[in-house]
């Protein structure tokens, strides 16, 4: 019943039609000739053309985006400048330092401290010797590399004298150290979790340094923080993490030595939170799913600077009572071993805190600093 | 103006309609330009603001209630002089929402009908003295309906966030194939920080402005710019300046009563019966009838005299009427329970106080617009139907960033105050309360700190507590759980916003007060 009315309608629908669209045509060839415009039609044709294709093709995407997500096997990555060790009480002896330095640097022969400090001078200075006593960026940089470097930058609330985001000047060194290096480009980045990008990257002053010495001042975008499986992770198994972090050539992550109430101390694990999203979830457990994280990222350079640290009311900040300078620049290829170092000048015993257990006990890197070779670069002198 | 030759200073009628249309949308793209660029961050607020401060209702109905003249309502003047010089040229050449109902004036979809009677057009006239005689008691309700505010309004809360998302969506989508990640990077590091915020703005009911902002378009059916004829209350307010317009269309004895005119004029103020002449208070200056007329028996001259009395001019009997109206407001909304009783999360900007803030606010929503974190969002009924979409904090959607005073800079009628940075981040603005039947460390007896950490006071306005409990294990566990100290919170709603509990927050952000 339904259908045989249907189709007499459409039947007389049609024979209606005809004429219509024979006025229809005349008018279109008139207005042509007046204005080359298309007709709407024409023009409503190609939209719906437009969007349809549209349409399948992010429908073709979606399916091929399902292939292309991260690999749930974790595969080294083939240029980390550095190779875990295995866990530092079993291997007491300072013999270990050449398998954590050595291994993959160009150089044979040469042993590189794990950690280089140096104190009293110029930040840029302070950035500059530290570097040099690991073996210049040379080591970590090669010609034409992608390099991000990631400091905190929390909020944009205080400028950098009250220790709550890096020194500008230890960043945009850096910078400038990479680019003398030889990288293609260097980008800067974070993810503030108060006052906004642009308005914290131009508060802290890190903005104005970073394009002075560059570099460029990269906001996060949304649509990069992409779902990314964390193979060793124990506690946290997947993320959403900047793919930009993931997929750089180098990274250079460099945190300011503050205060926390959860995790004691914000050092360089903890800012690695500003390359993910959803970070309430990672207080559940926070030592360890940093630890987790780190092992996805594995920054294969960590400079802490320490030349002005907040002692209390982290991470925000906000009096120049809770700072303390120091002028001290902290550098390591071992992420665990710089936050060990940074902990000490807290008077906090590095093993007191979670972040640096779970990181040693993963293999990230190492906590026991009396076996590891420390230079300790005096720059005032 | 118009010569013999059909031609106004050297342009035919064709060029100036072509003028005007040009100018038109040059107004709204600049409209929009200084809309998009209110963002803190974006153009100097003295500079953004300038649509509103030019926009004579708004100003004159914020001096009525907040009985204070601004200096920078000045700007004013500039259209009060435009319209005495020009009568209602602003609304065919210049105000945005016009050229919008020009724009989509749906001239396809409307049926030919009869006229709807001109006493239609004293509806606006109601509706600007009831604006007025409300405003000298102090309110400023209805000016929710001022064109330039609802306009804002709408870019605002509905098209700005809906175009953010729509643009997030297809990348997201896009990103998905490696050969585009270059270019959504270029554009997300040079188109976006300019138009678009970096985190998603949201805002409250966005369809509801949308919807009315259709509504207004949608009336095109009925008749051609039928808001400006019948319900805008500026152009009443600039009809009744066009009284004494110096510039008016004029017949003269050249026409042939042939009605092309009368059939081609948006307001449909042009009518046979009255031998074709139109109402200054009704033209807009469009030019249609002059570039359609056959005879060049149009022109637009000067007068030094008052236009001819209408019966739909608004009179004493009407006066009194939208005087009765806007008294029986003022009656109802003073007894409304939100005028003796603060709804609890009825959190204002930093600065502003209830009581003024009421009769200073026209309700443009420049300051929605300015704050970078949309925590101001335009009041639905937290302080009754009279403070409709007024600015108020929803913690939950945004925080009142620590390093930014943009609301108070960008107010055009300063119904929030311009504060320096530093007297900003004294104001309290609201106060918060830790719901410990919520609380993760209270509850769940797990570690969270996300308000302490957060808390952007110098010394912290929520300190945590160490304690020893037991655990659902049996286990006995450290944990740290927070306390407001309540005389350095600001009431910020940073903790608020950040809580990770699902839902509504486990510290939330009240009035403040004892």
């Amino acid at each position: 019943m339904h259908t045989a009315g249907l189709f007499c309608s459409l039947q007389s629908s049609l024979v209606d039609l005809q004429p219509v669209t024979a006025r229809r045509k005349q008018t279109i060839s008139i207005g042509d000739k007046l204005k080359s415009n298309i007709s709407r039609r024409e023009f409503l044709r190609r939209l719906a053309a437009l969007g349809l294709g549209t349409v399948a093709s992010s429908w073709l995407l979606n399916a091929c985006g399902i292939e292309q997500r991260p690999e749930p096997t974790y595969v080294e990555p083939t240029r980390s400048p550095w190779v875990p060790t295995a866990v530092p009480s079993a291997t007491p002896a300072p013999t270990t330092v050449s398998s954590a330095t050595a291994a993959p640097t160009p150089t044979p022969g040469l042993e590189y401290p794990h950690i280089a400090v140096a104190r009293g001078g110029e930040p840029e200075q302070l950035v500059r010797r530290a570097i040099a006593a690991l073996g210049g960026m040379e080591r970590f940089v090669r010609s034409g590399d992608d390099v991000i470097v990631k400091p905190n930058i929390c909020a944009g609330y205080h400028t950098y004298e009250y220790a709550t985001t890096s020194n500008p000047w230890v960043v945009a060194e850096l910078v400038r150290l990479c680019l003398a290096a030889g990288a293609r480009r260097v980008r800067v980045m974070d993810s503030p979790f108060g006052s906004g990008p642009e308005q914290a990257y131009a508060v802290s002053g890190i903005q104005e340094q970073v394009l002075a010495a560059g570099g460029e001042m990269e906001i996060m975008s949304r649509f990069k923080f992409v779902a990314t499986d964390i193979p060793e992770g124990l506690s946290l198994r997947q993320k959403e993490i900047y793919q930009d972090i993931l997929t750089a050539d180098l990274v250079i992550n460099v945190p300011i030595a503050k205060h926390h109430n959860l995790g004691r101390l914000t050092l360089g694990m903890k800012n690695l939170m500003g390359v993910i999203t959803d970070r309430p979830q990672m207080h559940a457990q926070l030592g360890q799913r940093l630890a987790d994280l780190t092992s996805r990222i594995r920054p294969a350079l960590t400079v802490v600077d320490a030349v002005r640290i907040l002692l209390r009311h982290g991470p925000t900040g906000g009096s120049l009572d809770d700072v303390k300078q120091l002028d001290t620049v902290i550098a390591s290829p071992d992420i665990v071993a710089a936050d060990s170092y940074a902990a000490t000048l807290f008077g906090i015993d590095p093993t007191a805190l979670g972040f640096v257990r779970a990181g040693t006990a993963m293999g990230l890197g190492r906590s026991d600093l009396d076996n590891l070779t420390i230079e300790e670069i005096a720059v005032g002198q | 103006m118009a010569s013999r030759s059909g031609r106004a200073l050297g342009l035919t009628p064709q060029q100036w309609i072509r003028l005007r249309r040009t100018v038109q949308n040059a107004a709204l793209v600049l409209f929009v330009a200084l809309f998009v660029w209110s963002r803190r961050g974006g153009w100097p607020a003295g500079v953004v603001n300038f649509t509103m401060r030019l926009d004579p209702l708004g100003m004159l109905a914020n001096a009525l209630a907040s009985r204070k003249l601004l200096a920078g309502s000045a700007l004013a003047l500039c259209t009060v002089l435009l319209t005495v010089a020009f009568g209602r040229a602003w609304c065919g050449w210049l105000c945005p929402l016009g050229t919008l109902i020009d724009r989509f004036s749906l001239r396809r979809w409307r049926r030919r009908r009869q006229p709807y009677p001109d006493s239609w057009r004293s509806v606006k006239y109601g509706l600007l003295l009831t604006i007025l005689s409300a405003a000298v008691f102090g309110n400023l309700t209805l000016m929710v309906l001022d064109p330039l505010t609802l306009l804002f309004r709408t870019l605002t809360a509905s098209v700005w966030p809906a175009l953010d998302h729509l643009v997030t969506s297809a990348q997201i989508t896009l990103f998905r194939v490696p050969a585009l990640h270059s270019a959504l990077s270029t554009f997300d590091r040079l188109v976006r920080p300019k138009i678009l915020p970096p985190d998603p703005a949201y805002y409250r009911y966005t369809w509801l402005y949308a919807a009315v902002f259709v509504a207004i378009l949608s009336l095109n059916l009925l008749a051609e710019r039928f808001w400006c004829r019948y319900l805008c209350p500026l152009g009443a307010l600039m009809g009744l300046l066009s009284k004494v317009g110096i510039v008016r269309r004029e017949v003269n004895e050249r026409c042939t009563q042939c009605d092309a005119c009368a059939r081609s004029c948006p307001t449909g103020t042009i009518e046979a019966e009255n031998g074709y002449a139109s109402d200054p208070k009704e033209c807009t200056l469009c030019l249609e009838c002059w570039r359609v007329c056959p005879q060049e028996a149009i022109d637009f001259s000067r007068h030094l005299s008052l236009a001819k009395q209408r019966e739909y001019d608004p009179g004493r009997r009407q006066a009194l009427l939208a005087l009765g109206t806007a008294v029986a407001g003022i009656g109802l909304f003073g007894s409304d329970v939100a005028a003796s009783r603060d709804h609890p999360r009825l959190i204002r900007p930093p600065g502003a106080r209830e009581n003024n803030l009421l009769s200073k606010c026209i309700r443009c929503a420049e300051c929605s617009r300015a704050c970078p974190t949309s925590a101001l969002q335009p009041a639905i009924l937290e302080s009754g139907l009279e403070g409709l979409w007024t600015p108020v904090v929803v913690p939950r959607i945004g925080y009142c960033d620590y390093s930014c005073n943009a609301c108070g800079q960008v107010c055009p009628v300063q119904a929030i105050p311009p504060l320096s940075l530093e007297e900003k981040r004294q104001q309290v603005i609201g106060r918060a309360y830790i719901d410990t039947n919520r609380c993760i460390p209270w509850v769940d007896l797990e570690p969270c700190i996300v308000c302490e950490e957060m808390c952007p006071v110098p010394d912290k306005a929520v300190e945590l507590e160490e304690v020893e409990v037991e655990n659902g294990e049996g286990e006995v566990i450290t944990l740290q759980r927070p306390h407001v100290i309540r005389d350095r919170c600001i009431g910020c709603g940073i903790c608020e916003y950040k809580c990770p509990v699902n839902g509504e927050a486990a510290i939330r952000v009240y009035v403040p007060g004892t």
